[in-house]
């Protein structure tokens, strides 16, 4: 291998073309050299989490405040289901994302420059988004705990009286479409867009950008409506963490919230997209990259599967950042890369576990070979004991740091509350994760990281890599532009 | 023995941070015999503490031919020590339920971990084991150097805009310690030797030239004496050969442009020479960015981004160097907008500064917005562990942590245009413009 990497080093400075014998290479023994002199402290620092407390406003608005008085600041988080991108009719991408943005410029009492300046006068932050891929809103502020009421009140405005005007409304338009066009200039935006098409296919979660037509077909009227009727605290959690008090916050809340109505309106619950059963191969065609940005992946579980956590354990052992098998193979023992990890995405309905990773071009092939041989061996082969104890271990001891930050812990309590789950959820989460077997993690990876059904993307230079893909399976081409080239 | 020891250190104490406010940090302040120094500050409010270990070494240490080398050297750091195996560093400390990095720029190289507060030894053991006993092969720096060369093609050569950084410092600087990128070039990545490795380790990563700081739920006594365990023996160095950061000044506009086959819309920078970071001047000039480009409320954001409709988004700031520094404004231009429109209004932007002293209000807003950003840095142990650690070791004040925010605070009006009329002027500036390669029509996206 090292006579590999010098023959790689040297062709690159020497600008002579690189081929790669790729005849198999031995097992990679994802191994790492222990000498075990470390002073670990093998007792566990096992931590309870502070709990929110939970109130139900009159208008249906659900409440979870996290008190922290450590720090004189604050956070507050409006989630409101249901107005997000994933609700969104598919003619009209960004309808969801270009609404929650012009709730920021401008209420019907503030233009927008007043008010950025009122928001900034107080030393606060205040933002309102709905990502792509995201069935809620989000409307969050955050500032010092000594002028809270004042930010709060700039929040409760954005959040009601939106007034979408017109002329604002063309400016964040040209914008828009300057972003449309700035974000195809990153390979990680391609293979994103690349990557959930391919693994979503004909479900909401498959668009990842608006486009132009949309953009441009998109009026205050339009906007207005969507606000008036998805923005509803029938659907919404609003979090709250930091240096306020509970008892004196909800009737504020009730009377800062009072014109925010409820409604008849459910989000609908979105269906699960049915994972790929058969491998593919898309390569997105980016002239002049210096490296193939390689993603893989498949659908996998919603959040509230009984798999949940022996994927995660599953996850940890292949792909956990700095530790996992992929990293110890294809950086640490190879190379190839500088960054690698898996992920997966669990909502109300199933999403994809992925893995992404920045490989030199001349090292595609050989990446993506022991890509696909970390995943096999994950199928093909039972975790040892001590490697499935600490990637367990490490998942649990890590809830401690939680306990720096406030606004994490409540985001233990959000999810807790969006899914459903008990009051005891992460006390016992520990226990959950602890009690996952090796028999287990074999089972998920067979189901849900099934190296024969990947989705895998290459971001690259098609001169150079098109014909190395050939090898792992038949080739779609897409330009930068998102256009399919070859059928 | 080692307890009494532990009193003679500890006597010799700095302790900063009297004067007590609802936000200052307390902390000791103090030195091992063989110069390391040490800084601790007790916060109990979780069970983690964050141990950053601060090497006074970075890009402008290295000589020509080697750049990249500080950074190059920094992975090797996490690459095992006599007593930690190859990849054993990362893995235990994770599997104990942390996180840890290191970070290189121009002036110090930086090392961390957070950890829950059951592991002290943990993190001590291993930033001591590989101060005193860095394992330097071959395999390893080869390896080392392709993972460094996917950094670069993954943060440069594979992104949009980023050749620009390095054209920058290339066009700003004359002087060599700030002329090249931390980063380095693929051609001095690869001219790197094992040699050096050795050599850099011994010169930069001796206790004289480290400050260890850490923040969290441990008690200072029982810390004090656990460092003394692990790091005392560590035999000290001569001190590392002083770099002359001396830069000529500026006689004329420079201008670039940067042609990037990458980009699909153009990007301006306008740069202009300043004073290193802790002076008067530059705290001034702090403000003065906050005015120009802190919030949509700001003067750029209004007037590029919201009433001409030039830009997507802008940019001003101060760059935190110990050495001559730079101001730095940064405009994301429009689909089909004219760079040097951009310009003139920029320009225009900071004539305004220059004639007219800026509100009461625009002041009052720095103000507060400072008041959050002190309040905020006390979330979480590891930003106060690195912030302390950079002031020691950039200007041998770790206390600045308290007090830089009385020196932002008492800028004046008056001075925040005596200081723009001084540096915001034209032969004072580099322009890089960074534009795509003609494009074939439609390859714009989304059209």
């Amino acid at each position: 291998m090292r006579k590999l990497v010098f023959a790689i080093v040297l062709a690159t400075t020497l600008g002579l073309p690189v081929s790669l014998a790729q005849g198999p290479t031995e097992s990679a023994i994802t191994k790492v050299e222990r000498k075990n002199r470390v002073p670990i402290n093998n007792e566990t620092l096992r931590v309870k989490l502070p709990k929110a407390t939970e109130t139900t406003l009159s208008n249906g608005l659900t409440v979870l405040v996290l008190e922290d008085h450590r720090i004189p600041r604050a956070s507050i988080q409006f989630v409101i289901d249901g107005a997000g991108s994933l609700h969104e009719p598919a003619d009209t991408p960004g309808l969801a994302s270009t609404t929650a943005q012009m709730m920021r410029e401008g209420t019907k009492t503030k233009d927008s420059s007043k008010l950025a300046s009122e928001v900034e006068q107080l030393g606060a932050s205040l933002a309102s988004s709905s990502p792509f891929g995201s069935g809620a809103a989000t409307v969050s502020a955050a500032g010092l705990s000594d002028n809270f009421d004042r930010w709060l009140a700039l929040a409760a405005d954005v959040l009601l009286n939106p007034a979408f005007p017109a002329a604002e409304l063309d400016k964040l338009k040209q914008r828009l479409k300057t972003n449309l066009t700035q974000q195809r200039s990153t390979a990680a935006f391609l293979a994103n867009e690349r990557f959930v098409k391919a693994v979503y296919g004909s479900h909401p979660a498959a668009v990842a950008a608006p486009t132009a037509a949309s953009i441009d077909s998109l009026t205050s009227e339009r906007l207005a409506q969507w606000h008036r009727e998805r923005y509803k605290p029938q659907n919404a959690i609003l979090a709250v963490a930091g240096d306020v008090k509970a008892s004196t916050l909800i009737p504020k809340l009730e009377s800062a919230l009072a014109n925010w109505k409820k409604s008849d309106l459910k989000p609908t619950p979105l269906r699960s997209a049915v994972a790929a059963d058969a491998k593919r191969v898309l390569l997105v065609d980016r002239p002049g990259s210096v490296q193939t940005y390689i993603t893989m992946g498949n659908v996998a579980i919603d959040r509230r599967d009984a798999d949940y956590y022996a994927l995660v354990v599953a996850n940890a052992v292949i792909g956990a950042p700095q530790v996992g098998r992929l990293y110890v193979n294809l950086r640490q023992e190879k190379g190839f890369t500088y960054a690698i990890n898996s992920t997966f995405d669990a909502q109300k309905f199933a999403g994809p576990w992925r893995s992404a990773s920045e490989v030199r071009t001349e090292v595609t092939d050989a990446a993506l070979t022991e890509y696909l041989r970390e995943i096999k061996r994950l199928n093909d082969e039972p975790v040892a004991d001590n490697e499935l104890e600490e990637r367990k271990r490490a998942i649990v001891a890590n809830f401690a740091l939680s306990l720096e930050n406030p606004e994490q812990v409540l985001a233990y309590a959000v999810t807790r509350k969006t899914f459903e789950f008990p009051s005891d959820y992460w006390d016992a989460y520990a226990g959950k994760i602890m009690s996952v077997t090796k028999a287990d993690v074999q089972r998920v990876a067979r189901k849900y990281i099934d190296p024969n059904r990947l989705q895998i993307i290459a971001v690259g230079d098609g001169s150079k890599i098109r014909g190395i893909l050939e090898k792992y399976g038949p080739v779609q081409v897409y330009g930068i532009d998102g256009s399919l080239r070859t059928p | 023995m080692q307890i009494r020891k532990l009193v003679a250190v500890v006597a010799l104490c700095l302790v900063a941070a009297i004067v007590a406010s609802a936000q200052t940090i307390q902390f000791k302040d103090f030195k091992l015999r063989n110069g390391l120094r040490v800084i601790l500050s007790e916060d109990h409010s979780a069970p983690t503490y964050s141990l950053v270990m601060t090497y006074n070494v970075g890009s402008r240490d290295e000589r020509p031919g080697r750049t990249g080398f500080a950074h190059l050297f920094e992975h090797m750091m996490f690459e095992g020590s006599e007593n930690v195996g190859k990849g054993e560093h990362g893995l235990s400390i994770i599997n104990s339920g942390g996180t840890r990095n290191g970070t290189t720029n121009s002036d110090r190289t930086n090392y961390f971990e957070t950890l829950p507060s059951n592991q002290i030894d943990l993190g001590l053991f291993l930033e001591s084991d590989r101060m005193r006993s860095l394992v330097i092969n071959q395999v390893n720096f080869e390896n080392q150097r392709n993972v460094v060369q996917e950094e670069r093609r993954r943060s440069y050569d594979n992104q949009p805009y980023g050749k620009t950084s390095e054209a920058i410092l290339d066009t700003v600087y004359d002087s060599f310690p700030y002329k090249h990128s931390t980063i380095g070039s693929m051609e001095d990545l690869n001219a790197a030797k094992i040699e050096d490795v050795a050599a850099f380790f011994k010169t930069y990563y001796a206790p004289n030239n480290a400050v260890l700081t850490m923040v969290g739920d441990f008690k200072v006594d029982e810390v004090t004496a656990k460092i003394e365990k692990y790091f005392g023996s560590i035999p000290a160095q001569p001190a590392p050969p002083l770099v002359d950061m001396v830069e000529p000044k500026q006689s004329a506009e420079r201008r670039r442009t940067v042609q990037d086959p990458l980009a699909l819309v153009p990007r301006l920078s306008i740069v202009f020479k300043i004073p290193q970071g802790n002076t008067p001047d530059w705290y001034t000039l702090l403000v003065a960015g906050q005015v120009l480009s802190g919030g949509e409320s700001s003067r750029l954001y209004q007037r590029l981004v919201k009433e001409s409709q030039v830009a997507t988004a802008v940019g001003a700031a101060a760059q935190d160097r110990r050495g001559p520094s730079t101001f730095t404004i940064t405009v994301d231009l429009q689909r089909g907008k004219n760079p040097a429109d951009a310009e003139k209004l920029i320009y225009e932007e900071l004539e305004k500064l220059k004639n007219e002293p800026v509100t009461n209000a625009e002041l009052e807003e720095f103000r507060i917005a400072l008041r959050r950003n002190e309040v905020e840095q006390l979330v979480g142990t590891l930003t106060r562990a690195q912030n302390l650690g950079t002031l020691a070791v950039y200007y041998d004040d770790p206390g600045l942590i308290n007090t830089r925010g009385q020196k932002l605070r008492t800028v004046t009006r008056e001075q925040i245009q005596k200081t723009a009329r001084t540096y915001f002027i034209e032969t004072n500036r580099t322009v890089v413009l960074t534009t795509p390669v003609s494009q074939t029509p439609g390859t714009g996206g989304g059209r």
